[in-house]
């Protein structure tokens, strides 16, 4: 039997893991809904934002979490730059085909040549950022919670409201939503199509970059560690909802507790068994996911 | 944008027929250039995992392995061929199996190289190894350690490493030990270990071992090698109390486990790692000062009172700007006993080196640093497994790996700290 | 027969005399192991190619059918002296019945839904086979991988000391698959998977049993697949979960069948080729110089030719090809324009 305060320990880690697994998923989603795409590539430009996070800490010693103020916004102009030069021209020339393949494919070798690269100009080494949060805890009522994790948490739920509000109530981002829901229409309505996908990919990336700077006190970087967590983005995504930001914040929470609920009634590796079914479950049922519409594609 | 398109589609479509006639090319015609049998150099084949995920771990393998070649032809090469020198080709595997064989091929037959050395992951050296012996060429395996690759019948495999079960014997030796001389009775073991064949390889020797012992498995925890988060372990294994923590992991996960043990202030008698991970230069850097006091067993420690041991290590730091490890220290001094063999026998005839290996005997040299006698039994499996149990402590300020058992082993003025401190709070 | 058909026949005749006598100009070993390899690429890219390419349906996960025709085969091997000649066709009905168990709920889903449900599928069987050791009085092996019982030299059981007769037994399975194709493409069944890649909903309305037609095509894909897994397993004598079950698997031959041209019938052939020698010849020369070079060069090599040619390179090579046969690009005989 498992005591109350170990139960409640694992809930709390799950809820915050799950959290970081939303917010990896809300870029996710941000381009998947808008644009259709799966991008392969998630997991790549995660451990670019990481390095290029982790460099400037090393050099400047500045506060990881101050630094997202500079990180972010290169890494939009990354993102942005990716879009416009590769993906874009893919995307056109597959304007009238149902399923394009190609351009997923495109992410897939794009996240080989980041991965190769990354290796290539930073080397092969685990390294982290080792600040004051790492290894701090804070008590919660007798139950131990890794600090960087709950902060993490926090950081989360406050950007995943800051987006919601920012696709609401924003001209751009009513743009992107409108995009999302019916690209012709919004093409007639007069929104610049190309530059409109560009700025999602770049908001997408630049989300990723506040998950990728959480991530480094108490996570290793290394080239190959975007593939940790990008199928969990996706099976994220799937499971809130295309498009949806309360959907991929939840559903990062719900694979976070199964994960870390479940993990103490049947080994590790069986969880990951478990949280695909949840998926398939999800796909055969409700695929729109949890907040999704019902529209089909 | 049309223009554009059509403009490239004909170089696109010249560079990838060029391409598809290269290659071809390449493989008809390239035979002729290869054929140097001019015995000025002795080639050696090395497969190493050099991208992908164990990428350090090939690249320590790498400058461990050159800085060995350098000295060896500094001192002459290999005087019985007329002073050949040795000349080392690497090829990645990129810890994919079938990359392994592939490469195994090109090293033996495009290469020709006189033997091969490699690989680290024990999923790509049941492979390769395979490929050596069907065309009788031998493969001197250095650091991989799961039994089963001198268990079968070959007679071109040779292993310097300890079998992965030896590690997991002296474990519990230790215990047994340790649990006797400090009067703490030891009855539970939890076992959290990464879940390829490496883990699952010390896990079946676990069960044949641990019980044996009169000790009891409370908990058996395969966990992804890759995973985001291994907090759910931590508190399981938290949550049973056992007595001893045994583990086996790579470097990443190793650091992850360490991290959170101490986030959620586990304390047992003893924490137990099964080198791999925990032995890994990086290790110290991603968990600062919260692997004190763990155990770790390995075949070298910097502090070993062996020959050649500290000279060679302040060489390899200096060069390299870190410490060697146990498998830095295997690639090493393998690259010294096939030098030996290549000496004995006198050529590169498969079969000269073949029986050289086998009748290798060395009590001298820099191979002390890891064994006093290096020798092969009947199955390739050298004998001698130098096993030491280091634990990590804080030794002037900076954390090390400091050994302290065996006895005649331990270094000098360091006693070993048992249980856990704090153990049971 | 007019001209066109004789120039096809006789450049069908010239390419196989080439593939048949190769192994009589190339004798260095690493060399046929290549272009064996080459060839069970390409053979692995068509048979995904076979569903996938021509019902227009992006499985990510097409490794569980490698696997599972592996292991059944090898375990049978193992286990009870089967032969692999005679397993195989046990790993290939393992691998339709499979299939067919999973085409029923994923073959409801749409576009990115479906591959992303492969994708949890391809991991979750990777897994599963990560975690079992005995199935039965059958051996598996976990993570630890599976050996096959090594031999020597034994054509009665698949096991070859040369490699020349692996690369014979590629040729012929490559030819084999490419011919299925073809005729597959050309057929009935042909016809209402390339209805149904265009417009799944028109296609049921004009009466097509759509489900039915997916099950089909994907059950001739997964037992060509398993073929091609037990080949896999018979070269390289070792199997291990992640290598033969698991993304790099699964990815790969969706590459090299997209990269050459999903859903024609050379498509998948010259993609598994040509990028396959390419990834070989770079890992020849660059993979002793940086770290990851290699695999970078690859990587935008793969960029490049998906951002230039998105239909695969075969379109490339249809325009000589139709030069050659005198047809013009409308795919009128040329000669006949009046």
């Amino acid at each position: 039997m498992i005591f109350l305060v170990d139960f409640l320990s694992a809930v709390v880690n799950g809820i915050s893991m799950g959290a970081i697994y939303g917010l990896i998923a809300l870029g996710l989603t941000l381009i998947f809904g808008i644009m259709r795409i799966i991008n392969f590539a998630h997991g790549a430009l995660l451990m670019l934002s990481m390095m290029v996070g982790y460099w400037i800490w090393k050099f400047s010693g500045v506060n990881p979490y101050l630094m997202i103020i500079v990180v972010a916004p290169i890494m939009f102009c990354f993102g942005y730059f990716v879009q416009r030069v590769f993906i874009k021209p893919v995307l056109d020339a597959q304007k009238d085909v149902r399923e394009p393949i190609a351009v997923l494919l495109l992410t897939a070798a794009l996240a080989i040549v980041f991965e190769n690269l990354a290796l290539m100009v930073f080397g092969a080494d685990y390294v982290m950022a080792k600040t004051t949060v790492t290894d701090a805890t804070i008590a919660l009522g007798g139950i131990t919670v890794s600090a960087a994790r709950f902060y993490a948490l926090i950081l989360a739920l406050v950007i995943a409201y800051a987006f919601y509000l920012f696709l609401q109530h924003t001209e751009l981002g009513r743009r992107l939503r409108a995009c999302g829901q019916d690209r012709n229409t919004a093409l007639l309505m007069g929104i610049d199509g190309p530059k409109t996908f560009a700025i999602a990919f770049g908001i997408g990336t630049a989300l990723l970059t506040v998950a990728a700077i959480v991530l480094l006190p108490f996570y290793y970087v290394h080239p190959t560690v975007g593939n940790v967590f990008m199928t969990k983005a996706f099976i994220v995504v799937v499971l809130g909802g295309l498009g949806s930001v309360p959907g991929a914040l939840l559903g990062g929470i719900i694979i976070g507790l199964i994960e870390s609920i479940g993990a103490q009634y049947m080994t590790a590796t069986l969880t990951t068994v478990v949280v695909y079914l949840v998926f398939l479950l999800i796909l055969f049922v409700k695929p729109s996911g949890l907040f999704g519409s019902r529209l089909e594609w | 944008m049309l223009l554009f398109r059509g403009r490239y589609t004909k170089l696109v479509g010249l560079i990838l027929v060029a391409t598809m006639m290269m290659s071809f090319v390449v493989g008809c015609g390239g035979g002729s250039e290869s054929g140097s049998d001019k015995v000025e150099t002795i080639k050696i084949g090395n497969i190493l995992p050099l991208s992908g995920s164990a990428a350090p771990l090939g690249k320590i393998g790498q400058q461990a392995r050159d800085m060995a070649v350098e000295e060896i032809n500094a001192a002459g090469g290999i005087k019985s061929m007329g002073g050949a020198k040795i000349e080392m080709i690497y090829a990645d595997s990129k810890g994919d199996p079938a990359t392994g064989v592939s490469e195994a091929e090109r090293l033996i037959t495009h290469e020709q190289v006189a033997l091969i050395t490699g690989c680290y992951q024990s999923g790509v050296a049941m492979p390769s190894t395979e490929v050596a012996e069907r065309y009788g060429v031998p493969y001197f395996v250095p650091v991989p350690s799961e039994d089963q690759i001198t268990e079968r019948g070959f007679k071109y495999v040779f292993r310097l490493a300890e079998k992965t079960s030896w590690r997991n014997r002296d474990q519990v030796k230790f215990i047994k030990e340790m649990s006797e001389k400090f009067g703490t009775p030891v009855k539970t073991v939890a076992l959290i270990y990464e879940n390829t064949s490496w883990g699952q390889g010390a896990v079946r020797a676990w069960e044949k071992y641990i019980p044996e012992a009169g000790l009891e498995i409370v908990l058996k925890e395969p966990y992804p090698s890759n995973s985001s988060d291994l907090t759910p372990v931590v508190l399981k294994c938290k949550n049973l109390n056992p007595d001893i923590i045994m583990l086996v992991s790579y470097v990443s996960d190793a650091a992850l486990l360490t991290n959170t043990f101490a986030e959620h202030q586990v304390k047992p008698i003893a924490f137990i790692g099964t080198s791999g991970g925990f032995a890994d230069p990086q290790y110290f850097e991603l968990t600062g000062d919260n692997c004190e006091y763990y155990f770790d067993i390995s075949t070298w420690e910097p502090d070993v009172n062996r020959p050649f041991s500290a000279e060679t290590n302040k060489k390899f730091t200096e060069k390299y700007g870190y410490a060697m490890n146990a498998e830095a220290v295997k690639a090493y001094v393998a690259m010294y006993i096939i030098a030996d063999a290549l000496e004995r026998a006198g050529s590169t005839d498969p079969e000269a080196l073949r029986k050289a290996f086998a009748e290798t005997k060395i009590t001298e040299g820099p191979t002390q640093m890891y064994a006093s006698e290096i020798v092969f039994d009947e199955t390739g499996q050298m004998v001698n497994a130098p096993l030491v149990i280091c634990q990590m402590r804080k030794v002037d300020g900076k954390m090390q790996r400091v050994t302290v058992w065996p006895e005649e082993e331990a270094r000098p003025g360091f006693e070993v700290v048992w249980p856990y401190p704090g153990v049971g709070q | 027969m007019d001209i066109v058909q004789k120039k096809k026949i006789g450049l069908i005749v010239i390419i196989l005399a080439i593939a048949l006598s190769i192994p009589l100009f190339v004798t260095k070993p690493y060399y046929i192991h290549v272009i064996t390899m080459c060839l069970l690429w390409a053979y692995l890219a068509s048979s995904w190619n076979l569903f996938c390419g021509f019902a227009g349906q992006l499985s990510l996960g097409h490794g569980i059918f490698t696997a599972v025709g592996a292991y059944v085969t090898i375990m049978l091997f193992n286990d009870f002296n089967i032969s692999p000649w005679i397993g195989m066709f046990a790993g290939g009905a393992a691998a339709v019945l499979l299939s067919t168990l999973i085409g029923y709920p994923t073959f409801k889903l749409r576009g990115a839904y479906y591959a992303l449900a492969t994708v949890a599928i391809g991991s979750g069987v990777m897994v599963l086979i990560e975690n079992t050791m005995t199935l039965g009085p059958f051996h598996v092996g976990g993570a630890e991988g599976l050996i096959v019982r090594l031999m020597g030299n034994a054509p009665a059981y698949l096991q070859f000391m040369s490699k020349v007769p692996y690369y014979y037994l590629a040729l012929a399975m490559l030819v084999i698959v490419v011919v299925f194709s073809y005729w597959l493409k050309n057929s009935r069944l042909g016809f209402y998977l390339s209805a149904l890649k265009e417009d799944e909903d028109a296609a049921a309305a004009l009466g097509i049993n759509v489900r039915n037609a997916k099950l089909v095509a994907a059950a001739y894909s997964a037992f060509f697949t398993a073929i091609g897994g037990v080949f896999y397993a018979m070269l390289i004598r070792y199997l291990e979960p992640m290598a033969i079950a698991g993304p790099m698997m699964s990815n790969e031959m969706v590459f090299l069948a997209v990269v050459g041209g999903s859903g024609t019938v050379f498509g998948p052939v010259v993609g598994g080729i040509t990028l396959h020698a390419i990834s070989e010849v770079i890992q020849f020369y660059f993979s002793d110089m940086a770290q990851g070079l290699h695999l970078f060069i690859y990587g935008l090599i793969v960029v490049f030719v998906i951002m230039f040619k998105p239909q695969g390179i075969i379109d490339i090579l249809q325009k000589y090809y139709n030069r050659f046969l005198g047809i013009s690009d409308r795919g009128e005989d040329e000669s006949s324009v009046s």
